[in-house]
């Protein structure tokens, strides 16, 4: 270690710093100087740029500038531009442009857009591309963040100012785009993720993760490893007090490894240190030594006669769901015309930039010591659970942090369990910060679906039959494979009257990775299969694939059914296929030009109606009176950045009739919320926002009833000042397990999308030009967040389509994920239509997740459109166009 | 693998109605009440005994009350200090009355949800 002595401006204020010279300038704002606004997620390689901060007046990555340079340098952080109190233009444009969702990115990009506004005030679209290409956002496909930075200018430029685009706080509440509640605090880097918290002394974990698919474990040496210095001790499974077993639905994935590892990156060893770069050093110092098993690598393998048993005590088929509906059969005996196909998705990692952080430590409460974890969680109480039979420790408190993404993975536990076992065993605050690649290796990946499938229809042009034989790797541990499974089978049909239906699906442990919750979960991988089916379907019928689906759509009046059989109370549907027509028409019409050389022009639609209110879902919501006349919500409503913060918030001001500011939320801790459920299944307007609305109705109720006018009237009446609101869905049970039949989602979100793009016929490159979405899930509540919702799907639904893929041993930073880019942002048109729901939360339902649906299939068939190939095993990379191209 | 094993893993992925005191309940895959309000006394006393519990003694109903009420108040399940505070029993006097856990037969004779997972 060489020791430099610096002087440098931190946010003006003068500095001398003394530090190994190798430090970066990332960490010696984040742990030196508390200026956590500045994100750290591709370790330090300079693919993200959450950390970017302004030096000497360029935009840069902190994580690549070391002390040795910064003699001299003035440094701004986003912490420098302005406060809560006193927010920059350009953080008040990025909040009241909707560009914010997690916010983990933003800090990175705010600081960006601010040297590219100093130097010109008046940027084009391509400038901005240009000077924010290394910035990276998951959440929100980037229109946003464009919008903001021309927003930016425009305040700059003195054209006009926040307080004449920030709605009316005093006007109505819902169905405007009120800022979100959060959305300062982000853009400022006040708010706190998980390795924001000051936790001084705190030790850092490392883990040693498998680097074999399938092996036994033999031996542990340590000895080593445990020379190296800052080295505290090390935590295997026998060290772990409980069951060892992160239990989502079954007991099969342990915290750490036993006497085998199933799948590479399998945790085996954490190693505790003083400081993380110690941990880290050490861990690489820990000799474990295996036998090697086979590798079942695909499902065939796994299922083939004689195939090694991947768990001891069950089967690697390990769950079969069939569903049958009418006679299937027969409608393909009789059909007209028949459209089939092998259809494949790929395992994908869900991507959220935030690595999978959390913080342990034991705090003395009432006389006892309590475990406190912090970390990314969507489903605190469930993860409570699960900690204290894994740990065996009871009196745990789970606290969310700010969560920098998650898209469904965050209903697993990953690292807060290895945190949490290392600060019961050393008795001191642990943090375990894992790096990109193994934040990769220990989070669950979206399933991969291998489906043949078949759709027919009669001479007169509707559907009568559909089958798909299904077989999905459920990876090395099963988590919620039998729910994503039963998730498809509940939207199978679509958007469609099917009468007939024949399914059959089947979960395989292989030794591939684990799949879990991601956006979607099941549905988007049977969608796919479906809505392209519908589309060859069309063709052969030479029918316009919209009318083809208006002409389908259920129709509850005339008793038609899903593929449970269950007759849904409403379906509009048909109303996002009418708001669409004019675009589709006008698309279809411009293509025609670009029919011919080497770059053409396709259109592709695919549609997609999302079960939302699943059966047996019930959430609880608390409602406190304050003496301020606002009100305070407690319930475990998670917030990892689609904007459930201003759900809360403007419903309870709407319904009670206050201002937003005396909204307060507490629903970060398992100490003080209800359990109302994960933050998952686009339920939490549906089911969290209704039980709010029950509780307030119980609130407006018990005013009636004694006259009072006022919260405190209410509480002088004798009145009670907590009201807990329910929200339950009308039925229950499971899928009949020989047909399938059953009840299912109560309501629905409906969309047809459209996807306007070009391929290259040497080259097999596809550009995506335009994404248009008709969608109605019932009344919005905050337009900018719900737009927000559509672009990033529409962005991660290309990403899905296109290039995305997580390969086991490859896949390991955002270069090698192919993470999408600013240059790669499109243009989208939302067209909102909101058709009441009878059971909604004031007619609203759920969008966040069907917005995976349609994007796949709609840029599978505008290829097709362009070029006349069907690539139906995902992702569609060039590779695959070129190869299929040379085939026809 | 035998039948049998694989059965009760599979039946331990999936929700099943069954007839508790005469009831027809519907269970989660760890036997706890899906829905608290179908509990009532008989069906505790039944759930008891599938617990190894033949009869449910003042200080079991102390406890059971005092989850429910709980339950119903806060929305969530107490720990055990809660329950310490809330019964004035200690929780190795709680722990005699439970042989299988707090936790696990505690609350699933006092008809508590387990927190949702996915759905």
């Amino acid at each position: 270690m060489s020791i430099k002595r610096v002087k440098l401006m931190i946010n003006g204020q003068a500095h001398e710093v003394v530090a190994d010279e190798n430090l970066t300038l990332l960490d010696l704002l984040r742990d030196e100087f508390r200026l956590t606004g500045a994100k750290q997620s591709c370790d330090k390689t300079g693919q993200c740029g959450a950390c970017t901060v302004i030096m000497n007046g360029r935009a840069v990555k902190s994580c690549l500038y070391k002390v040795a340079k910064l003699d001299g340098a003035s440094v701004i952080t986003v912490e420098g531009l302005g406060t809560p109190e006193n927010p920059h233009l350009i953080q008040e444009a990025f909040v009241l442009s909707g560009a914010i969702q997690c916010g983990y990115c933003t800090p990175g990009f705010i600081m960006a857009t601010k040297a590219l506004l100093d130097k010109n005030n008046n940027p084009s679209t391509e400038e901005i591309k240009k000077a924010l290409s290394g910035n990276l956002c998951r959440c929100t496909g980037y229109v946003k963040i464009i919008a903001a930075v021309k927003l930016a200018a425009r305040f700059i430029r003195g054209e006009i100012t926040p307080d004449e685009v920030r709605p009316d706080p005093d006007g109505p509440k819902v169905g405007v785009s009120h800022p979100r509640p959060t959305a300062l605090a982000k853009a400022c880097g006040t708010a706190r993720f998980t390795a924001d918290y000051v936790v001084p002394g705190a030790l850092e974990v490392a883990v040693v993760h498998s680097p074999h698919a399938h092996a036994r474990i033999v031996n542990i040496d340590f000895s080593e490893a445990e020379k190296m210095p800052g080295v505290i001790g090390f935590l295997t499974y026998k060290d772990i007090k409980g069951t060892n077993r992160l239990v989502m639905n079954t007991d099969d994935r342990p915290v750490l490894c036993e006497d085998r590892v199933r799948v590479i990156g399998d945790p085996v060893v954490a190693v505790v240190a003083e400081c993380r770069h110690q941990a880290r050093e050490a861990a690489q110092k820990v000799k474990v030594e295996y036998e090697l098993l086979p590798v079942l690598n695909t499902t065939e393998e796994a299922l083939a006669e004689g195939a090694i048993q991947i768990h001891d005590d069950r089967p690697n088929l390990y769950y079969t769901q069939p569903q049958i509906k009418g006679d299937a059969g027969k409608a393909f005996a009789e059909a007209a015309a028949v459209a089939e196909g092998h259809f494949k998705t790929q395992i994908n990692h869900q991507s959220p930039l935030e690595p999978e952080a959390s913080l342990a430590y034991l705090i003395e409460e009432d006389g006892e010591e309590k475990l406190v974890v912090v970390g990314r969680s969507i489903n605190i109480h469930k993860h409570l659970s699960v900690l204290q039979d894994a740990l065996g420790f009871e009196n745990i408190r789970y606290e969310e942090a700010f969560s920098g993404g998650q898209f469904g993975m965050k209903v697993e536990i990953t690292s807060e369990a290895i945190a949490g076992a290392a600060a019961l065993k050393f008795k001191r605050p642990v943090r375990y910060i894992p790096s990109l690649q193994e934040s990769m290796f220990i989070s669950p990946k979206r399933h991969p679906y291998d489906m043949k499938a078949k759709l027919c229809a009669d001479k007169d042009g509707y559907i009568t039959g559909y089958e798909i034989d299904l077989t999905v790797d459920d990876g090395a541990y099963h988590s919620n494979g039998d729910v994503i499974i039963g998730r498809s089978l509940r939207m199978l049909s679509g958007a469609y009257n099917i009468p007939n239906v024949q399914a059959m699906s089947r979960l395989v442990y292989t030794n591939n990775p684990w799949g879990s919750s991601a956006r979607g979960a099941g549905p988007p991988q049977t969608n796919f299969t479906l809505e392209c089916l519908v589309n060859m379907l069309a063709e052969k019928m030479g029918i316009d694939p919209l009318e083809f689906r208006l002409k389908n759509t259920l129709q509850p009046s005339l008793g038609h059914s899903k593929s449970t059989g269950v007759v849904p109370r409403e379906w509009p549907f048909p109303v996002v296929c009418e708001a669409i027509k004019p675009h589709y028409e006008r698309a279809v019409e411009e293509a025609k030009k670009y029919k011919d050389g080497n770059i053409v022009r396709g259109v592709g639609i695919a549609a997609a109606s999302f079960g939302v209110g699943s059966a047996g879902d019930k959430s609880i919501v608390s409602v406190e009176l304050n003496d301020d006349e606002g009100v305070t919500i407690y319930a475990a409503v998670a917030d990892p950045g689609e904007g459930n913060d201003s759900m809360l918030t403007q419903l309870a001001a709407e319904g009670l009739g206050i201002p937003m500011e005396k909204v307060h939320l507490v629903t970060r801790n398992t100490d003080e919320t209800t359990a109302t459920g994960p933050a998952a299944g686009s339920r939490m307007t549906y089911m969290c926002g209704g039980a709010l609305v029950n509780a307030i109705e119980q609130i407006k109720q018990a005013m009636k009833e004694c006259g009072a006018k006022t919260f405190k009237e209410l509480k002088a009446a004798g009145k009670p000042t907590r009201y807990n609101g329910t929200k339950q869905a009308e039925f229950a049970g499971p899928l009949d397990k020989e047909t399938g039949q059953g009840p299912g989602y109560e309501s629905e979100v409906h969309c047809v999308q459209m996807i306007e793009l070009e391929v290259n016929k040497e080259t097999g490159e596809v550009k995506v030009l335009k994404a248009t979405t008709a969608v109605d899930s019932g009344p919005v509540i905050n337009r900018l967040n719900y737009e927000g919702q559509l672009e990033g799907g529409a962005d991660m639904g290309v990403g899905y389509a296109l290039r995305e893929e997580y390969i086991a041993g490859y896949t390991k930073d955002w270069v090698t994920f192919k993470y999408p880019r600013m240059k790669d942002s499109f243009e989208m048109v939302s067209i909102i239509t909101e058709t009441p729901r009878y059971n909604g939360t004031n007619g609203s339902t759920g969008v966040g997740e069907m917005t995976m649906l349609p994007t796949a299939p709609a840029v599978i068939s505008a290829i097709y459109d362009a070029v006349g190939v069907w690539v139906t095993d995902l992702p569609a990379t060039p590779e695959k166009i070129k190869a299929a191209l040379a085939k026809r | 693998m035998t039948a049998e094993k694989f059965k009760q893993i599979k039946s331990e992925l999936e929700q099943e109605y069954r007839s508790v005191a005469g009831f027809t309940l519907l269970f989660d895959h760890e036997g706890y009440l899906w829905e608290p309000k179908d509990w009532n006394e008989k069906v505790a006393v039944a759930l008891a005994r599938e617990c190894g519990i033949a009869d449910l003694s003042e200080n079991h109903w102390k406890v059971v009350n005092f989850m429910r009420e709980y339950y119903f108040t806060y929305g969530r399940a107490p720990l055990n200090s809660q329950l310490k505070k809330g019964t004035g029993l200690s929780i190795a006097e709680i722990n005699a009355l439970f042989p299988g856990g707090i936790k696990k037969d505690g609350r699933r004779i006092a008809g508590l949800p387990n927190p949702r997972a996915c759905l």
